[in-house]
């Protein structure tokens, strides 16, 4: 028994075995190469085609059978001429032809399965490098020694490397001519098997259950992929009830959601999911499908998955660009709230309102956790605002004190920018010399975020000392608070108020001495 | 490597020429021209004869017709052009004023020979 292959060679459909056909491929190769600098190249070679099919066809009919064999296409090259023949009756000077005939074989690396101690890696690259394969086994058995190197590297060439399974693949490893000549060389001096020892059965039986295990591995990895994939599906699946279920509680108040208009909401929570599932959906399908071979999908089901994939984005997009427009105005308005005079001031954040029991819920304040530290450092993880309040200092022309509060919002229309200004809610008290500030503004329960912001002024007179606590530090826009040292034991930083604007009080006394 | 040259060129020539020559009697087919080519002793193997037709094709000495074939694909059956024939008619002038070239050239150097073998007997 033999195998044989379907060719079509000059619009006819021939059965030939698989020598046959490797000795027909070789010499078509071989005439191709052969004329390949001439202009007329593809017309000859289909006239040679064509002239072989009808041979093949005579041959068939006058032997009454249905395969070709390697004596009809021998007799069939016989007949035709090798490329040496065609040589004979070109012209020296003309060149045309003569020149490609000789072309270096090349050389490609395969696993010499028929020499092989393990999985005919190492004597592969031997016939690649040129080297003899003892040598190449000896590093390979030394490198084991550096860190199991070897190993891995080894198994990365049995995985990648594929093995000589043909004729022309064995002769590609050795380097020979894939010609006729190398050819029918490979048939005078067949590629030698090494009678294996009991050893080197051993070893191969190993080599087998490593390379299955090396299967098993691979549906391993795909199999968590899947499971991952899928528990990840889930938790989307669970986000979004969760999220539909409890969107006008408190998720609302979060930085991104609290940009969405209510209305916008559903729309945009659906079509987000749909974004996130259909690709977690095909990487499932595509993982089932090369890890344990499945059915490729559907193309009706896939092609609608990509559409109702796109409709989300199209959705989602324009949701965004709606939103975006709610930010076209911008409106502001002041507010001047006269302050007593005290030669110091001292700014603080009202740490009393923000440890409401609520809003330890809402940040998840766990008062354990954060023993020995100072949870207002936590303020960058707010998710409420970005950060929309700025401080700055500034001198006081009529030597009164003030604080100027600017309310600034943005909106789709001036009235709706300054409407959404005015329903900016933020406290400030003074206790005597004590300045003390709210860490966050508020925002009706159910405004949306349209880039409110409150802006700060305090006007002081010159001379006036100002004590900056560390937690009010991110509020300072424009002052280099790090620059300026503490005081010894000190939970502030101290200013001074001069001509030319806020000085820092430490630095200057440093300058002094 | 003259020699093989020269011969190279003779062959190539005398095959272009018998081709013409072959074809000049009507249609005919590519493997048909082989036989009658092998007849002659002049070509052993048909592969050589398909870039030969090409490029007799291409400079327009040749045409061809495809028959439908029973064995196989349709056959190119090759046949000359007017400008074919004229060129068939300049080869054939050449060919006699040639093989008297050659000819005389022959008697000549075969009398000298004689002559000389003459000599050395005597």
């Amino acid at each position: 028994m033999k195998k044989t292959h379907n060719i079509n060679i000059g619009n006819a459909i021939v059965h030939i075995e698989e020598d046959a056909y490797e000795m027909l491929t070789v010499y078509l190769n071989e005439v191709k190469q052969h004329f390949s600098k001439s202009a007329d190249d593809f017309e000859i070679v289909t006239d040679i085609e064509n002239r072989i099919a009808e041979m093949f066809a005579e041959a068939l009919a006058t032997q009454q059978k249905q395969v070709i064999n390697i004596e009809d296409v021998q007799s069939v090259i016989g007949q035709m001429g090798s490329v040496k023949d065609f040589e004979v009756l070109e012209d020296v000077e003309d060149g045309a032809y003569t020149a490609s005939a000789q072309y270096d074989p090349i050389k490609k690396l395969y696993r010499d399965t028929d020499q092989a101690m393990i999985a005919g890696v190492c004597s592969g690259l031997g016939h690649y490098l040129a080297i003899e394969t003892k040598w190449i086994r000896l590093f390979a058995f030394l490198s084991i020694f550096i860190f199991g190197g070897g190993i891995l590297v080894y198994i990365i060439f049995w995985i990648m490397v594929p093995k000589a399974k043909t004729r022309i693949e064995k002769m590609e490893m050795r380097g020979e001519e894939t010609n006729l000549k190398g050819f029918a060389n490979s048939y005078l001096h067949p590629f030698a098997e090494q009678s294996r020892g009991f050893i080197a059965g051993f070893i191969q039986a190993i080599g087998e259950f490593v390379q299955g295990t090396g299967k098993v591995i691979f549906k391993f990895i795909v199999g968590a992929i899947i499971v991952f994939a899928s528990l990840f599906l889930l938790g989307t699946i669970v986000a979004l009830a969760a999220f539909l279920g409890f969107w006008n509680s408190d998720v609302h108040n979060y930085f991104p959601i609290s940009m969405v208009n209510e209305e916008y909401m559903f729309a945009m929570a659906i079509s987000a999911f749909i974004i996130l599932i259909i690709p977690l959906l095909g990487l499932i399908l595509f993982s089932i499908r090369i890890g344990f071979n499945g059915r490729p999908v559907n193309k009706v089901l896939s092609y609608g998955l990509l559409l109702i994939w796109l409709g989300g984005v199209v959705t989602e997009i324009y949701h965004v660009a709606k939103i975006f427009t709610e930010f076209k105005e911008g409106a502001e308005f002041a507010q001047v709230t006269p302050l007593a005079t005290y030669p110091v001031y001292s700014l603080k954040i009202n740490t009393a309102r923000f440890f409401t029991k609520e809003d330890s819920l809402n940040y998840r304040i766990d008062p354990t956790h954060y023993k020995g530290r100072k949870i207002l450092n936590n303020l960058d993880d707010d998710y409420n605002t970005p950060r929309s309040i700025s401080f700055r200092m500034e001198k006081s022309l009529d030597g009164k004190v003030s604080l100027n509060t600017n309310f600034k919002s943005r909106g789709k229309t001036f009235e709706v920018a300054l409407k959404n200004a005015q329903n900016i809610h933020y406290d400030f008290l003074q206790e005597g010399a004590s300045l003390i500030f709210n860490p966050v503004l508020n925002i009706p329960k159910m405004a949306n975020w349209r880039g409110q912001e409150v802006e700060l002024t305090l006007n002081i007179p010159v001379g006036t000392e100002i004590q900056i606590s560390n937690e009010f530090n991110r509020y300072l826009k424009g002052y280099g608070y790090w620059d300026c040292d503490h005081e010894e034991g000190a939970q502030y930083t101290s200013w001074i108020m001069t001509e030319t604007g806020a000085k820092c009080k430490f630095e200057k006394v440093k300058k002094e001495e | 490597m003259i020699a093989e040259n020269t011969q190279t060129q003779m062959r190539k020539g005398i095959l272009e020429y018998c081709v013409l020559l072959i074809i000049s009697r009507g249609e005919i087919y590519a493997s048909d021209i082989i036989a009658e080519l092998k007849q002659a002793k002049l070509l052993v193997v048909e592969g050589t004869l398909y870039p030969l037709l090409t490029r007799l094709k291409n400079n327009g000495l040749l045409s061809y017709n495809w028959v439908e074939s029973t064995s196989g694909p349709p056959r190119k059956y090759y046949m000359l052009t007017e400008a074919g024939k004229g060129i068939l008619k300049q080869l054939d002038t050449t060919w006699e004023e040639l093989s008297y070239a050659i000819n005389t050239s022959r008697k000549v150097a075969d009398k000298e020979s004689k002559e000389q073998t003459n000599q050395t007997e005597s």
